[in-house]
């Protein structure tokens, strides 16, 4: 199981640390599949997508130290922590398909959480939300490679 | 939530920094320092001697030459490599000031932002310190330029609210332009500027050009005092702005004093309400309402102060308090027991008045954080213009709210306020908002803003009461405060 630690998404750097923790959750669920022997048809894809997973952790973070201007801390009221919580206890021994039908459905719920994070940061930060835009349908676009295996 | 880890949990005994070195102070008297959500006592801060902040402007003046007599380009440089020197340890900054401040991480990381930013205005010198020259300007043939030049040591007397920004608004512009400094930063929350201190030593500033002195105001008047002194800036309470005025005025020093606040937040009928009342949460219970630019005042104009009322208590309910670390909390406790103790004798007073209380934060606690000393947010209701709590402040998470008849009497009680820092309106209306920044007499107008603070590059003080000296702090004015004018006229035969 990868640790994860979702906060409650009542503030914008809340939101960004529930995105952190969707990125390092995904990045170990690939790295676990990855070693995984059952899998081993897909180890070079599974790696990528962890390394992938990775880099969006950093740009996440580097996005939060570049954005966030105390100007704008509005308190956040309408995200449901409860709708974008990934399942990062990796299932042992599944094979390609079982573990690409994993994976997806952790895609399918970051997309849905970066979809819902750009629309509240549209109002208080247009380049976040452009960012956030392009996580979710890059989350999709994995997704959509996954189900091609 | 897990909470972020403390960069340390202890910060041990201060020291000064004097002349390019970390110097023990041979004081005797030291204070604690508090983390404010927890009660833990973090590390000590020494009341420096007389002597040893004589020994830091001695120190400051010896290098100033040198120092004027190197390239602004060459100064710009440092700030370069100081700015990515912050950028790496950002977090770690961010941290500090939770744990000695009191505030959200978001707030520290938003001032954090803002400290850098003074920086990068700073490090474009060399474009903004030009003089100016006329060709035959005094005659046919006689030229006239004016020169703008540095003039030697100035020191800054900083308070608790912002311990990373507000030494920054300052000692950038003051170094950038040619000057050597001191900084004394509150003795409440001395920890984060001695790690920006380590950042720019790191940075490679030559020794005494920036001086950290810790202490009180045996400091501040030996820095006011001090004939190798030019010039003085202050943040902090009206009673102290108008004492450090005087005093620094006196002795022939240059001053800019900024003082207290008491800020109005108007809301007319026509008014976004979701919109607004999100953002007034921030500018009313953001850094736990221990800004110089937070609301204090809710007035509401006409028929919008019943739905207003009802998503502003909606709102307020819906605020977590709790130790800034845990990066889902919107609020911290203000910062020291004598601060809770003077909030809540506020809300005491104002309830006595006659106002009603419809949220209480006076006995809040926060679970897991007994010994902080948290106020939790609070609504009052009622509130009339003669009342203490619509005319003093609080600097505390605390609503006065009003009601009035139109955007004229809020303008009209606005403007007998004794402070005049700033002012918003929250309006569809453009006229509505043209008329409000037009008349309104206060440093920083808000349009459907509640936190009014001027970026790096504009100037910052507020009105009346509330500042005390003409040139503000940040922008142009700060590369003005910290510069003269030389005027050279040039005849050749």
């Amino acid at each position: 199981m990868v640790e994860c630690d979702f906060p409650e998404c009542t503030t914008f750097g809340a939101v960004v640390r529930f995105s952190i923790e969707l990125e390092k959750g995904a990045a170990g669920v690939y790295e676990e599949f990855a070693k995984d022997p059952a899998a081993a048809s897909t180890a070079a894809l599974f790696t990528e997508l962890a390394a992938l997973h990775k880099k969006r952790m950093a740009q996440v973070e580097n996005m939060r130290q570049q954005k966030l201007n105390e100007m704008i801390l509005e308190p956040i009221q309408d995200m449901n922590r409860e709708l974008y919580l990934i399942d990062t206890r990796v299932p042992k021994g599944a094979d390609a398909k079982a573990a690409a039908k994993f994976a997806m459905a952790i895609e399918d719920t970051s997309s849905r959480f970066y979809v819902d994070a750009a629309k509240i940061a549209k109002t208080i930060m247009a380049e976040g939300s452009r960012f956030m835009d392009k996580m979710g349908k890059e989350n999709l676009a994995i997704k959509t490679k996954l189900a091609a295996l | 939530m897990a909470l972020l880890t403390e960069v340390q949990k202890n910060y041990g005994k201060l020291k000064n920094y004097v002349n390019g070195e970390w110097v023990d102070s041979t004081t005797d008297k030291w204070l604690d320092i508090e983390n404010p959500s927890t009660g833990a006592i973090i590390g000590q801060v020494p009341m420096s001697t007389v002597d040893e902040t004589k020994a830091a402007i001695e120190a400051a003046n010896e290098a100033w030459w040198a120092w004027r007599e190197t390239p602004p380009i060459a100064r710009a440089r440092l700030f370069f490599k100081l700015k990515e020197l912050m950028e790496q340890h950002f977090e770690n900054v961010a941290r500090i000031m939770v744990q000695e401040q009191g505030k959200t991480i978001d707030e520290a990381r938003g001032e954090t932002r803002r400290t850098i930013e003074n920086v990068e205005v700073a490090a474009g010198i060399p474009s903004l310190m030009m003089g100016y020259s006329l060709e035959d300007g005094a005659a046919e043939g006689i030229d006239e330029d004016a020169i703008i030049s540095p003039l030697g040591v100035f020191g800054a007397i900083c308070p608790f609210n912002f311990p990373a920004m507000i030494p920054f608004w300052f000692w950038p512009y003051a170094v950038a332009t040619g000057n050597t400094y001191i900084v004394k930063p509150s003795s409440q929350v001395p920890l984060t500027m001695n790690y920006l201190t380590k950042i720019v030593e790191q940075a490679g500033f030559p020794p005494g050009i920036l001086n950290l002195v810790n202490g009180s105001h045996e400091v501040s008047d030996t820095m006011m005092e001090h004939p190798k002194v030019k010039g003085i800036s202050f943040v902090g309470s009206t009673p102290v702005a108008k004492y450090i005025y005087k005093h620094s005025a006196e002795n022939g020093k240059r001053v800019q004093a900024q003082g207290g606040a008491k800020n109005s937040l108007v809301v007319m009928p026509d008014a976004n309400l979701d919109r607004t009342v999100a953002n007034m949460l921030a500018s009313y219970y953001g850094c736990a309402g221990q800004r110089c630019l937070a609301g204090s005042n809710m007035i509401a104009v006409g028929n919008v102060a019943d739905p207003l009322l009802k998503k502003w208590l909606e709102g307020t309910k819906k605020i977590k308090m709790g130790y800034g670390l845990d990066e889902s909390v919107n609020m911290g406790p203000v910062v020291s027991a004598k601060a809770k103790k003077k909030v809540i004798e506020y809300i005491d007073g104002a309830e006595k008045q006659g106002a009603k209380v419809l949220i209480d934060g006076r006995k809040a606690v926060v679970p897991r954080y007994e010994k902080g000393h948290f106020v939790g947010p609070t609504v009052i209701d009622g509130v009339t213009p003669d009342m203490t709590i619509a005319n003093e402040e609080v600097f505390g998470p605390v609503v006065s709210f009003m009601r009035m008849e139109s955007m004229d009497d809020a303008i009209d009680f606005i403007h007998k306020s004794p402070f005049g820092n700033a002012a918003s309106i929250y309006t569809q209306s453009g006229r509505s908002a043209r008329d409000f920044r037009y008349r309104v007499q206060c440093g920083n107008i808000g349009i459907n803003v509640g936190i009014v603070a001027a970026m790096a590059y504009f100037p910052f003080a507020g009105y009346k009461n509330s500042f005390f000296g003409d040139l503000h702090g940040q922008g142009q004015d700060a590369i003005k405060f910290f510069t003269d004018r030389k005027v050279v006229i040039t005849r050749w035969y």
